[in-house]
């Protein structure tokens, strides 16, 4: 049976009339079916127009600033095109977790990135093996383990031959890591054995984030 | 340190990927197939090769072209193992339907015996069409190698069908059952292909063949499938779009010209592997004993106002993150928490989580977290952890945690439980749509109908709960309709004819029918029950669990159904029982009952095997009183993936049961957080399985216990401890 256009609309009309209601909410395929058409119905009526202009990323950190009292972050992340101020909500040891207002969590230990959560696709843990070359601002080689939880469910490792070196600048250390196919650059700015700002790897779906400290 | 059966389980499932970085080490090339052929499977266009897919593989395949309609269902079961799930229509054979097509099923499978490596080709044997002899039965053997990077060829030695001397096929074959004499018989011929990656998306394939599109039967019947004879050559494209689609185009020989569409989904791959869920709480570690004395005072415990406190903030936080604290008990250095998950697909992200809510809310003298986990009311396994060790380990490989985590069964009821306030009676309800297809009828093979649901449970206590659905058809297809007439196939009778004369509702044969007549069900135009039931889910002793349900259990049946499932947490093994007095219920599927009662029951025996297959046998009385058996093999990915299939075989004989001479089948059962990275319970389940008969039926029994029980228990925690962390 093919719906003419008329029948189709009435069809979905129906649809939208008994969309599902109950005490416990809808279900995970109707809250789909409403996102993906409310998705729909925006780009069908154009882009909304922004009720305000764009604040830059300075705007958003002096503002983050003022109202957080706590230790706070910028995270930029490359290949999603976003950047995220980030605020400390808890510190175990020299672990600390950052997160956004939308709970987006990524974990640091002294600047260094061990994991992200709430992201699609998290490094569940990374171990450094070369965070103590990079510290001590020596060069060397080292090995890495990044975590993942895959599609399976399963969490699995990946491990990268890595050298250290310093960077272009005093203060800056280039870590080169290679492995499974790939190969990656992260780069620390370094003050006295701390992280202050860095460039790292997060993993294959995430690409590289730049981590900026507002206030430590 | 000695390490767990858990941390060894986890090891040896990151070995894999450790494989691979070995430098040095030349692994061999599983050949992963780029092209899927029109029946289906990793090949030429007609011609098998010898490529698999990546091991788990879902996927369909829909071919046309004038010779036929194949609708393909394959599954990568083992990395060796192919197997698919064929509904064909075949064009140009007529039955006594006088169509001029026929609706066909055939299943194959495909063995690859080595693995290409150094000068030696993959080779694989197979087996199509191979249970009855059909329209496409045939075996192969076959050969493959990759030429250069990107030419693949492959070359083969084919019987029956794939020699072009298909098998006369037995007019009177009730089908289902496999002719081993007649596999790799007769003539034999070679056939072969030739596949060029043009680029990354596209390939184009030829290929010879020796089919020649005919049928033959015993009753002297022959037919020449589509219009003519092919010529030997045929010539494809296929073209992949993103991951999953695969679209091609092909000649057979020179007159015809086919189309198909593939859509392949690997359990390895999900879009959003770690989920989309919000990040958790982290841990609050407690301060140093020196440094906050009072902190670690024991004296709270005697207090009766903190408990209370304490049960509230948990069960508040454990709502946010979609769990119920049902019930808690509390000492100066022991707490335990029975949760219920609603959210997470993995029982261990809901622990994981709970046991760092545990550590934000807990006086810092409680330094052993006890986390039961409750399967609707169920208290099913108990993770006792050290507080100490989640403040050491958190956010470190889950391998570290699960060897510091115990596993064992749930006391039914220890002494001082206290259950949470204002929890129970707990009433939800549901208004919505639904929507059902009808599969697999030959004169329409695709029916829908589309309707209105109200749903409603009440559980009065955390473990007895009552459930009722309302139906509303609106509009559809689906119309109702009697059995088939005995002997004249293809006509059924109408439900007038069929309410009239009670003797119906017994075959010929002397079988009651328990379910060729399900579609009397089907097509009410007044609201219909679905389901009206009460359960109560009681574990008697630490290891035995049991539920009896009453009420309207399904469409067809409803009475008493009584379980009992023995399953010690950490066991691969466990034993069931069960007990169902039921009667057939009116067609009207309201609150009458037609003049047929039965008692059926079962005993099974689970076990799961290595790899995450798990096989089950029942044995016992079926619905239509035949006696016999029931053997399921599951296989199940660690993300809950699950694909199944079963084969019943009773008392009842192939002339008895009628067509396809016994009960068979597949299930799939795909976790939605798979698919879109939401956080949910729900699945997305599907059973293909051969027609509705009356042998080795059974009552469909909502809830049944081995499934519940199973997602706290050793194998399953194992599989997803890789969420603790998240």
């Amino acid at each position: 049976m093919i719906l003419k256009p008329m029948k189709a609309l009435t069809a979905l009309a129906l649809l939208g009339a008994l969309a599902a209601c109950g005490n416990e909410g809808p279900g995970v395929v109707t809250r789909t079916a409403q996102a993906v058409l409310a998705d729909r119905v925006a780009r069908a009526q154009g882009a909304p127009e922004t009720t305000a202009p764009a604040r830059s990323d300075a705007e958003r950190a002096a503002e983050a600033l003022r109202v957080n009292p706590g230790p706070l972050i910028q995270v930029g992340f490359e290949t999603l095109g976003q950047t995220q101020i980030m605020a400390m909500v808890g510190q175990n040891g020299a672990m600390r977790t950052y997160m956004t207002p939308s709970e987006e969590a990524v974990i640091l230990r002294g600047g260094m990135l061990v994991g992200t959560r709430g992201l699609g696709r998290d490094l569940s843990v990374a171990e450094p093996g070369t965070e103590a070359l990079i510290r001590a601002g020596r060069a060397g080689q080292g090995t890495r383990i990044m975590r993942y939880l895959s599609g399976d469910g399963l969490e699995r490792p990946l491990q990268f031959a890595c050298t250290v070196a310093p960077g272009p600048q005093t203060g800056l250390m280039t870590e080169d890591c290679e492995g499974h196919g790939t190969r990656f650059q992260n780069t620390y700015a370094l003050e006295g054995g701390q992280i202050l700002a860095s460039r790292q790897w997060v993993g294959p779906g995430l690409g590289h984030v730049t981590i900026a400290t507002l206030r430590p | 340190m000695r390490r767990s059966p858990l941390l060894r389980q986890l090891l040896a499932t990151t070995l894999p990927l450790a494989v691979l970085t070995i430098p040095g080490a030349a692994p061999a090339d599983p050949l992963v197939a780029r092209n899927m052929s029109a029946y289906g499977m990793p090949g030429g266009i007609d011609t098998p090769t010898a490529e698999t897919l990546p091991e788990g593989s879902l996927g369909a395949t829909i071919s046309y072209s004038d010779y036929a309609l194949r609708n393909n269902v394959f599954f990568q079961v083992l990395p060796q193992l192919t197997a698919n799930l064929r509904y064909s229509r075949v064009d140009g054979i007529n039955d006594f339907r006088n169509d001029g097509f026929i609706w066909d099923r055939s299943f194959d499978l495909r063995y690859q015996l080595f693995e290409q490596q150094g000068w030696r080709p993959a080779v694989s044997i197979g087996l199509q069409d191979f249970l009855g002899t059909g329209v496409y039965s045939g075996e192969y053997i076959v050969a493959t190698r990759q030429v250069t990077p990107n030419v693949r060829a492959s070359i083969g030695l084919g019987w029956g069908t794939l020699a072009g001397r298909p098998r006369v096929i037995d007019a009177a074959d009730l089908g289902g059952t496999a002719n081993t004499s007649d596999w790799f018989r007769g003539e034999a011929r070679p056939f072969g292909s030739v596949s060029w990656d043009v680029n990354d998306r596209l390939t184009l394939t030829a290929e010879y063949s020796n089919d020649v599109y005919q049928a033959s039967y015993s009753n002297g019947g022959f037919f020449q499938q589509g219009s003519a004879e092919p010529g030997r050559l045929n010539f494809g494209a296929s073209y992949r779009m993103r991951r999953n689609y695969q679209l091609g185009l092909y000649t057979i020989g020179n007159e015809s010209i086919g189309a198909q569409f593939t859509v392949t989904l690997n359990p390895r791959e999900a879009a959003y592997p770690s989920g989309l869920e919000k990040a958790p709480a982290p841990v609050r570690p407690r301060p140093a004993p020196a440094a906050d004395p009072e902190a670690w005072s024991p004296e709270w415990a005697s207090d009766p106002t903190a408990r209370p406190v304490l049960q509230k903030v948990l069960a508040d936080a454990l709502a946010k993150e979609g769990q119920i604290l049902e019930s808690m008990t509390l000492s100066a250095t022991r707490a335990e928490l029975r949760i219920r998950n609603n959210r997470y697909n993995q029982q261990a992200q809901a622990i994981g989580r709970t046991a760092r809510l545990m550590t934000r809310a807990l006086p810092a003298t409680v330094e052993t977290f006890v986390i039961t986990s409750s399967a609707d009311g169920l208290p099913t396994s108990s993770v006792t952890l050290r507080r100490s060790d989640i403040e050491r380990l958190e956010n470190t490989e889950v391998g570290q945690i699960a060897a510091a985590t115990d596993l064992s069964d749930a006391t039914p009821r220890p002494a001082g439980l206290i259950q949470t306030e204002d929890l129970f009676p707990r009433f939800r309800w549901r208004i919505g749509p639904y929507f059902d297809l009808g599969l697999f009828d030959p004169e329409e093979p695709l029916r829908y109908e589309f309707g209105a649901e109200a749903r409603a449970s009440y559980e009065l206590l955390p473990g007895l709960i009552a459930t009722g659905a309302i139906r509303q058809r609106a509009f559809g297809d689906i119309r109702q309709s009697g059995p088939g007439v005995p002997g004249e196939r293809g006509r059924r009778f109408t439900p007038e004819e069929y309410l009239a004369d009670p003797s119906l509702e017994t075959t010929p044969e002397g079988v009651p029918r328990v379910r060729s007549d399900t579609r009397m069900y089907a097509g009410n135009t007044s609201p219909i029950i679905p389901e009206l039931t009460l359960a109560w889910f009681a574990k008697p002793s630490d290891q035995v669990y049991s539920r009896v349900t009453v009420g309207l259990l399904e469409r067809a049946y409803g009475g008493v159904s009584a379980e009992v499932l023995w399953k010690p947490v950490n066991s691969p093994l466990a034993f069931g029982a069960e007990v169902n007095r039921v009667r057939k219920r009116d067609f009207d599927a309201r609150f009458d009952f037609r003049d047929y009662e039965v008692t059926t029951g079962h005993v099974s025996a689970y076990y799961e095997l290595s790899q995450g297959f798990i096989a089950q046998l029942d044995v016992g009385q079926y619905l239509a009183g035949d006696r016999g058996a029931t053997f399921t093999l599951t296989r199940e990915f660690a993300n809950g993936w699950r694909v199944g299939a079963y084969a019943t075989k009773t008392d009842l004989s192939a002339e008895e049961f009628g067509e396809g001479s016994f009960d068979k089948g597949v299930t799939f059962s795909i976790p939605i957080s798979w698919a879109t990275g939401t956080p949910t319970r729900e699945r997305a389940e599907s059973r293909i399985r051969s027609l509705s008969r009356d042998g080795g039926a059974r009552v469909e029994v909502k809830d049944r216990l081995y499934d519940k029980v199973r997602d706290s228990h050793g194998v399953r925690m194992q599989q997803g401890w890789g969420s603790f962390w998240r």
